[in-house]
């Protein structure tokens, strides 16, 4: 048993010199061993040889090939910190507008995929632990269903470059995604639409939201009200 | 860490066994790998697969649990078969399914063995077992591949426990 230990750390180059050589003697002198490390050896080289290695698909490459400078990692993150700071206080309504083009993209792409929600549950006791363990932050749940917006569950996203919680509701068949983010001011509520599809947002209590689904304007506006509550 | 996303995929792909899955395993482990970039410590690949191996376990305990049913890490007997294992002339199918059928903890020792070459030190690390763990699931993933593709592997075989 412990020749078998041996065998496969003398197979992998884990062995000490020391104990490699008391190896090597061990198996001119005994056929057999000599015989199974040979198969050892004939059965890691097959697996090397002969499964499969999948590479990432071409969506996680992309992402990956932009920055070989990832391995500047602390200088990077300084740039991308300054970056932010100054895109607060300059690009603010650049800012939105990216967030906003990204945010109904990740609801169609969504929609598309039939790929609503990661966590499926309509008990907001559930969902919220579920997004507070996976996310820098805590989103308040908000359980509307008294009022006809039934929580259906949460997924997380990655949009405008920071990880955002979208929760899921549904007003009859219309699908209502609610990203919420951390945010550094109030914003009062405001409405516009974008590739057909209705969008709301403000901030409060330090959270950003936007409201994106092909619900009718005024449900919209009027969901967006009780979340604002 | 990006660099490294081909092993990163590799290794969810082979925990999960499919590609809907490790997508989604990746995706989230991503995530996790930009929210602690600040703690990257050391080397980035095995940083990148302890986290992309954690969100895999969570994956399966949340739905495959079966599949995570505690394994006995000691290794069996030795039961050497008599037959030499001809493995250079084994079908490459062959080889893909007897990895996918092992346990999954065995399967990731072996995967990040033989497919990343990582040490025994790093394995450990990654998989949050001390080394003599990490060479039980090795011996014993390779026993197990050896078992499944003997050339008479097709024939039933009783499992003897002493």
């Amino acid at each position: 048993m412990r020749d078998d230990k041996a065998l496969h750390a003398y197979l992998d180059g884990e062995l000490d010199a020391a104990a490699s050589l008391e190896l090597e003697r061990a198996m001119a002198e005994n056929p057999a061993l000599r015989a199974s490390y040979e198969r050892m050896r004939e059965l890691s080289a097959a697996v090397r040889e002969k499964a499969d290695y999948h590479p990432a698909p071409v969506r996680f490459e992309v992402s990956a090939r932009r920055p070989r400078t990832w391995m500047l990692a602390p200088a990077f993150a300084m740039v991308l910190l300054a970056g932010i700071g100054l895109g607060v206080f300059l690009a603010q309504p650049r800012d939105d507008e990216a967030l906003g083009a990204d945010v109904v993209a990740s609801h169609v792409r969504a929609t598309l995929a039939g790929r609503l929600v990661d966590v499926p549950s309509s008990d907001q006791h559930t969902v919220k632990p579920w997004l507070s363990a996976r996310l820098p932050f805590s989103p308040p749940v908000a359980d509307l269903s008294q009022e006809g917006y039934a929580l259906t569950g949460a997924r997380l996203d990655y949009v405008a470059g920071q990880s955002v919680a979208v929760l899921v509701y549904k007003r009859r068949e219309h699908v209502i995604d609610v990203f919420v983010s951390p945010a550094a001011r109030e914003a009062a509520p405001s409405a516009s639409a974008r590739d057909g599809f209705n969008v709301a947002r403000f901030a409060r209590g330090g959270m950003r939201y936007w409201i994106v689904s092909d619900l009718n304007r005024n449900e919209l506006d009027d969901f967006a009200k009780l979340l604002a509550r | 860490m990006l660099p490294h996303v081909d092993a990163a995929y590799n290794l969810a792909r082979w925990l999960t066994r499919n590609d809907h899955d490790a997508e989604d395993v990746l995706q989230d482990a991503m995530l996790r790998a930009y929210r602690f970039f600040g703690g990257l410590r050391g080397e980035a690949r095995p940083w990148l697969l302890a986290i992309v191996r954690n969100a895999c376990w969570t994956w399966l305990q949340a739905n495959r649990p079966a599949e995570l049913a505690a394994v006995d890490d000691e290794p069996e007997a030795d039961t050497p078969g008599p037959e030499a294992l001809l493995a250079r002339e084994l079908d490459r199918r062959a080889v893909n399914q007897a990895i996918a059928a092992l346990p999954v903890p065995f399967r990731e020792a072996l995967v990040l063995r033989e497919l990343e070459d990582l040490s025994y030190k790093e394995i450990a690390r990654i998989a949050g077992v001390p080394i003599g763990t990490v060479m039980s699931r090795l011996a014993r993933a390779r026993r197990l591949l050896m078992e499944a593709l003997r050339p008479a592997a097709s024939a039933p075989r009783l499992r003897v426990h002493k």
